[in-house]
């Protein structure tokens, strides 16, 4: 007899038991306390997980009920086990724009194994290589920061809010992926790596040290990522060969999500709970400072300018210009993108805004325009 | 023969995308609605590009100020737009300081504006393969000013 519909699977006769004495529950085939029949229609690039969110599926509890492994929208057993969770709030870890961020990542995922071409690579002047040498030794060890940080929290994230954890699982493997292909940089054309400095490890600490998530995310989405993505955009200015520019631009689209996820999980932190606010506040207070001394650190920043200047020989006339033009920018979209994530950071900061050419009166959401007069080849000097 | 500064030319580079999503597999699917402004000649050109998936569905003209309805838009002289898509047809794909990354970056000749700082890092998240749209110019029959 074919089974046509729930009436035919109610009237069934089924056995409660295994012939071996143990029992069976027939639940999930009859009488399951969720949504059966949604059917969600896959669009044009096949099914994606907004196309599943419907009905009870879809549904984010402010605080769910349960703290579990068990999937958000099936039938719960009342006594399933606590796991542990200590992240139980939607805005303790959700961002309105993270299952669209989720899709963009696996969508977007590269390799540097296949994707680069390394065969490109060509033999460039020594400090020109010593400097990409030592950004990419810096770039590889603070990279795996944003791997780990998530990876700390995850476990302690309730899995109600399941496409957090799996857009921060496609973080993890992004900058998987830049710690590995800044590695293979810096070994790839006959330099190696060079200096690492307690400047970056201190920042990291503070990072991976926060007390609660939304401060570390804070300080590694908005302020970390931030800075990163700025020096990602200035790979085109840096990069001495093709092969490094498709690195830097390849790696800029990865970090942007990562940008765009911390900026609205500190928006929904804030929203979800205001005092949430000044614990940020707090945070981003002292993330500043260490961010200033490790941006300013003599390594990183010597050899920043280097690549700016295109050679140790034009670095005051051309480098260092160019770095402080940078510096603008970099600051200037951080301010943006805290004020966008509900943080008026401009009345706050104690980063020297004169000496970056930033006005607070001239703040706007979009950006702050910078007050120094820029020269004829477009630098501040 | 379109010109770059005509609609038309911008349609047929999305023609050109549209024909070969496969070319835009690698780079991922896209959600973007980008503005270009060129200004600097006797009536500015203002067009509007959505990105969806593997395809640019829809490339209109906008009015003056209509950019503002767009996640973000490039916006710049028409001189600076043309040494871009020169660069383009010379070299095959920009290169050097002449792509749009480059060129927003210092953003005195071409700049990328928004009014929220999410429209704008929506330009660096699929910065990719809007150069590579443009980068399509290489391929249409001729891409004068």
């Amino acid at each position: 007899m074919a089974i046509t519909s729930d009436e035919d699977l109610r009237s069934l006769e089924l056995p409660s038991e295994t012939p071996m004495g143990q029992p069976l529950d027939w639940a999930w085939l009859r009488g399951a306390r969720s949504e059966w029949g949604m059917k969600p229609v896959p669009g044009p690039r096949g099914l994606t997980m907004m196309d599943i969110a419907t009905g009870s599926y879809g549904e984010i509890e402010e605080e769910p009920q349960f703290r579990s492994m068990a999937p958000r929208g099936s039938d719960i057993d009342e006594n399933t086990p606590d796991m542990g969770y200590i992240l139980n709030h939607k805005s303790q870890v959700w961002a309105d724009n993270v299952i669209e961020l989720y899709e963009e990542a696996v969508a977007r995922q590269w390799s540097s194994t296949r994707d680069i071409p390394w065969g490109d690579l060509r033999e460039l002047p020594s400090d020109i290589e010593h400097a990409m040498c030592q950004l990419c030794t810096v770039l590889t060890e603070i990279e795996m920061i944003a791997t780990d940080l998530p990876a700390k929290w995850m476990w302690r994230m309730n899995h109600h809010f399941l496409e957090a954890k799996m857009f921060l699982s496609t973080q993890i493997m992004d900058e998987a992926r830049h710690s590995d292909v800044f590695r293979k940089r810096a070994l790839a054309n006959g330099g190696g790596l060079l200096v690492s400095r307690a400047g970056s490890e201190s920042l990291l600490r503070t990072i991976l040290e926060a007390k609660t998530y939304t401060q570390a995310s804070a300080l590694l989405h908005l302020l970390g990522e931030g800075f990163i993505l700025d020096i990602f955009r200035q790979g085109e200015l840096i990069a001495p060969t093709p092969v490094e520019k498709k690195i830097f631009r390849l790696s800029m689209q990865d970090e942007a999500r990562h940008v765009a996820y911390g900026t609205m999980h500190i928006r929904q932190a804030i929203a979800g709970d205001p005092d949430v606010e000044a614990e940020i506040h707090e945070a981003l207070d002292h993330g500043e400072k260490v961010f200033a001394e490790f941006g300013t650190q003599p390594d990183l920043s010597s050899a920043l300018a280097v690549l700016l200047a295109g050679g140790v020989e034009h670095i005051e006339e051309r480098g260092f210009p160019m770095q402080s033009t940078m510096a603008t920018k970099i600051f200037t979209s951080y301010l943006a993108r805290c004020e966008r994530a509900g943080l008026n950071r401009i009345d706050r900061t104690s980063l020297p805004l004169d000496l970056l050419g930033i006005d607070r009166d001239q703040f706007t959401r979009e950006g702050v325009r910078p007050t120094k007069e820029r020269g004829e080849d477009g630098l501040r000097h | 023969m379109a010109y770059v500064t005509e609609l038309r030319y911008y349609q047929e580079l999305a023609a050109l995308m549209n024909a070969h999503p496969e070319d835009y597999e690698v780079l991922g699917e896209v959600d973007l609605n980008l503005g270009l402004v060129m200004t600097g000649q006797a009536a500015d050109l203002r067009v509007k590009l959505q990105f969806e998936g593997l395809g640019c569905t829809e490339v209109s003209a906008l009015e003056e100020g209509g950019e503002h309805s767009c996640d973000c838009w490039l916006e710049g002289d028409l001189e600076a737009w043309g040494e871009m898509f020169d660069d383009i047809l010379v070299n095959g794909m920009a290169t050097g300081r002449k792509t749009v990354n480059s060129l927003t970056l210092l953003g005195d000749r071409i700049d990328i504006r928004a009014n929220d700082p999410l429209g704008k890092d929506l330009f660096f998240r699929f910065n990719q393969t809007v150069q590579q749209f443009l980068d399509g110019a290489a391929e249409l029959e001729q891409s004068v000013v």
